[in-house]
């Protein structure tokens, strides 16, 4: 009997890949996408899942090893969504023409320009011509559902594709819905094993695929794959088919759902999770004795142009609602697919195009009452007034800021978490930095909780970019005139600087760019919720490195970054502690009056305890940063042009145990493990004290 | 609507995030936060500032006497009843 429950559409994901017996998972995390491969990494830590699971140090990353692990001939999966899609649109691109048939979620969330965490299709937008198959899914059973078909759907040799879900953030992601759970026997009768005759592996075979094709053999490629996809759309119909004998339940015929469609004179065309209310919609204007049905796109790609050429035939006019604005056409994505497929038709019905709903604004069942009444009206006059309309819904500012009369760099109160540590050195570094202060920030927890306290110009970056950013900046202003003058600082988390950020940072390094980096290292990537970080100390639980029967903390000791930026021979790397406050303020000054001088990247890596997610009481935030100097797991170090200097050496260090056991993060640990702490801390310890000993590293001049 | 009137977000818009707004405008009130509140004796102080340097929010500040509450933006962590050396400073229930 297959089980029920109530769970979020994410779990409802996780419960899908689970099901489908995935063998590798590749993840970095991305609201509202994150919960799927948490929810993934307890059913490994647990054993109810046997997996590979990579936690990759960003996007680009994730999306590549989901190819290599599918080009090893495994069942793969990832997920994210917006701007981690975006920075992965370079591997997603290549992973059709690899024959990869992995499965991304997409937990759909509007793509900067403008930032926000809620959903709209601009992020999938500029992946939709690539030759994916991509579904979008109404509900958290079409999420399980949904993913267990794709793979069957994709991995069928007709097709060899990859695959892309997408399930509206917040809407289905996070909102609890009925459940059912099909029994395992009888997915993995639905879903055998993958086993691809392709797979690349060199004591079978000496295949690999091509990445490159002769100039004219590229548009022959075009129109096999495009022969394919529009082939895939039988294998999608027979699938969706297939399921619904074995598990009950179709959703249409696989790609579109169509909804009291019967002698009607219009439709309204949706997708995604915005149907369930345009539903409510219709059954009232059909009450209203209003000839309107409804169609649901949910196969995207390849497009069901059949399907509406058939359906156009019938009715006198289509409304398309579109949540994605094709910038410099003037419509919708979904509006200007259906044009071009009807465009062939003689008797054309008339449309008409609503953008609603961007950024997550809810579209309410009285907006597609009024969509419904719209199209009605057009029908009526049998012509169309306004080809697109906008529904816009107004905006009441609610502000929590409480004016002051003098001007300052940062201004009390934030919306950081009660006791939050990051918070103490960005006052700190704003003060000593003064008001010519450009911060530039990459998506962090900071940027959310201090940018609107600040009284500075605060600068997004995108993740990966921000010391391209601040190379930007910094030479704008050297070529003005005023290098000098203005300090170009980041205020990075460890996620920005140790994993995603690397890159970029090692290159303004290494170009010897006069600009401050500040780490403020809460060691996981708090602002999605705990997630592993390159920094996140051994055996440290957060959400993606589970406490279970089989994992126990994060198995990995992290990143030494300072000694990595020592490595390039810039003028002065730092640690530092918010429990050392006079030695934290000299440091930034020091930083400053380094870059000041031209003479090269400042590199300030500043550990900040975080209540929320090493789960201790708020009160100990200062205590934790001490006990870490004390014991010896956060040595103060400073490197001004290669000399090493340990900046507090306590005759003896405390042990880690006073360290740890104040912290819930580490609540699990065995005796064994805390003593491979001790270990690791000691060895860490030891090797500073030698480099210390040392005086100058030998690499620089 | 030209594109000089809105240069960057939304003019006049002000609130959480500078994500939207760019630059804040002043203090953020996070009063109603707290449970608890940092009560000073004035008599055991011996104004060393560490609460002051260690206050999350800046919700503390140097005052002739000693340490000042601006109770409109603590949030009751603790943090400086936890660091006073002399243990001045109490958490009472609002």
């Amino acid at each position: 009997m297959p089980e029920v429950d109530v769970m979020p559409g994410n779990k409802a994901v996780a419960y899908g890949v689970k099901l489908s017996r995935v063998k590798g998972i590749a993840l970095f995390p991305i609201t509202p996408q994150t919960t799927i491969v948490e929810y993934l990494a307890d059913f490994i830590a647990n054993g109810e899942l046997d997996a590979e699971y990579i936690h990759a140090e960003g996007e680009h990353t994730a999306m590549a090893v989901a190819i290599g692990l599918s080009l090893s001939g495994v069942r793969a999966f990832t997920a994210t969504n917006s701007q981690g899609l975006a920075y992965m649109h370079e591997c997603v691109a290549q992973a059709p023409a690899y024959r990869t048939p992995l499965l991304m979620a997409i937990a759909n969330r509007t793509l900067g320009w403008f930032w926000s965490i809620q959903p709209d299709y601009s992020d999938v937008m500029p992946e939709l011509n690539l030759g994916w198959i991509i579904q979008f899914v109404e509900s958290n059973q079409e999420c399980l559902d949904t993913v267990i078909q794709l793979y069957k759907i994709a991995e069928d040799k007709r097709v060899l594709l990859p695959a892309m879900l997408c399930l509206d953030g917040f809407y289905l992601s996070y909102s609890n819905e009925r459940v059912e759970i099909p029994d395992q026997e009888d997915v993995d009768d639905f879903l055998p094993p993958y086993e691809p005759k392709h797979a690349v592996d060199p004591t079978v075979s000496d295949f690999a695929p091509a990445a490159g094709l002769p100039t004219q053999l590229h548009t022959t490629y075009r129109r096999i794959y495009e022969e394919i996809l529009h082939d895939a759309k039988q294998v999608i119909k027979e699938v969706n088919e297939e399921y619904g004998k074995r598990f009950g339940r179709t959703y249409g015929n696989g790609l579109i759902e169509e909804y009291r469609c019967e002698d009607v004179d219009a439709i309204l065309v949706t997708m995604g999770s915005m149907t369930t209310a345009a539903r409510r919609a219709i059954d009232e204007l059909q009450g209203e004795g209003h000839k309107i049905g409804l169609v649901r796109v949910k196969t995207m790609r390849p497009f069901p142009s059949e399907e509406f050429r058939r359906l156009a035939e019938e009715v006198e006019a289509i409304g398309v609602v579109d949540r994605m604005v094709l910038h410099g056409t003037g419509g919708g994505g979904l509006a200007a697919d259906l044009k071009s497929t009807l465009y062939s038709m003689e008797d054309r019905p008339l449309m008409v195009n609503f953008i609603a709903g961007m950024g997550g604004d809810d579209i309410s069942t009285m907006d597609f009452k009024k969509m419904g009444e719209r199209i009605l009206k057009a029908v009526e006059r049998g012509r169309v007034e306004r080809e697109v309309e906008y529904i816009e819904h107004p905006f009441k500012p609610v502000s929590r800021l409480v004016p002051f009369k003098e001007k300052r760099v940062i201004y009390p109160g934030s919306g950081g978490c009660t006791g939050c540590g990051a918070s103490i050195i960005i006052r700190h570094l704003l003060d000593v930095l003064g008001p010519n202060t450009v911060v530039v920030d990459p998506p962090n927890c900071a940027g959310i909780n201090y940018s609107s306290v600040v009284g500075v110009p605060w600068i997004l970056a995108n993740y990966a970019a921000t010391a391209g950013y601040q190379t930007g900046l910094y030479r704008g202003y050297k070529l003005k005139g005023k290098a000098d003058k203005i300090h170009v600082v980041s205020f990075a988390g460890d996620g920005g600087t140790v994993d995603i950020g690397l890159q970029a940072l090692s290159g303004a390094a290494e170009r010897g760019e006069s600009i401050i980096w500040i780490c403020y290292d809460n060691e996981a990537y708090m602002n999605t919720g705990i997630q592993r970080s390159g920094s996140t100390p051994l055996y440290a639980r957060t959400t993606t490195t589970p406490a279970g029967r089989f994992w126990r903390g994060k198995a990995e000791r992290p990143k030494n970054v300072p000694l990595i930026m020592a490595a390039h021979g810039i003028p002065y790397v730092a640690t530092a502690s918010i429990a050392f406050i006079p030695d934290l303020r000299r440091k930034i000054k020091r930083a400053a009056e380094i870059t000041s001088a031209g003479k090269g990247l400042a590199y300030i890596h500043i550990q900040a305890p975080c209540p929320t997610g090493w789960y201790y009481p708020p009160e100990k935030t200062v205590e934790v940063a001490r006990l870490a100097v004390l014991t010896g797991a956060w040595p103060l170090i400073e490197i001004e042009e290669g000399r090493v200097k340990l900046n507090i050496k306590p005759k003896k260090l405390k042990p880690i145990k006073e360290y740890l056991r104040l912290q819930g993060r580490f609540r699990h640990l065995t005796d064994e493990q805390i003593e491979e702490i001790q270990r690791w801390v000691q060895e860490s310890w030891e090797s500073w004290l030698k480099l210390d000993e040392m005086g100058k590293l030998p690499w620089y001049r | 609507m030209s594109g000089e009137e809105y240069p960057f977000g939304i003019k006049g818009l002000v609130g959480r995030g500078g994500l939207l707004s760019g630059r804040g405008v002043g203090g953020m009130y996070v009063g109603d936060w707290k449970v608890f509140m940092p009560k000073i004796d004035y008599e055991k102080c011996t104004r060393c500032w560490l609460c002051v340097a260690y206050c999350p929010e800046a919700a503390l500040s140097k005052g002739e006497e000693g340490p000042q509450l601006d109770p409109r933006f603590c949030k009751g962590c603790g943090v400086c009843a936890n660091e006073c050396p002399v243990k001045a400073i109490e958490m009472v229930r609002e």
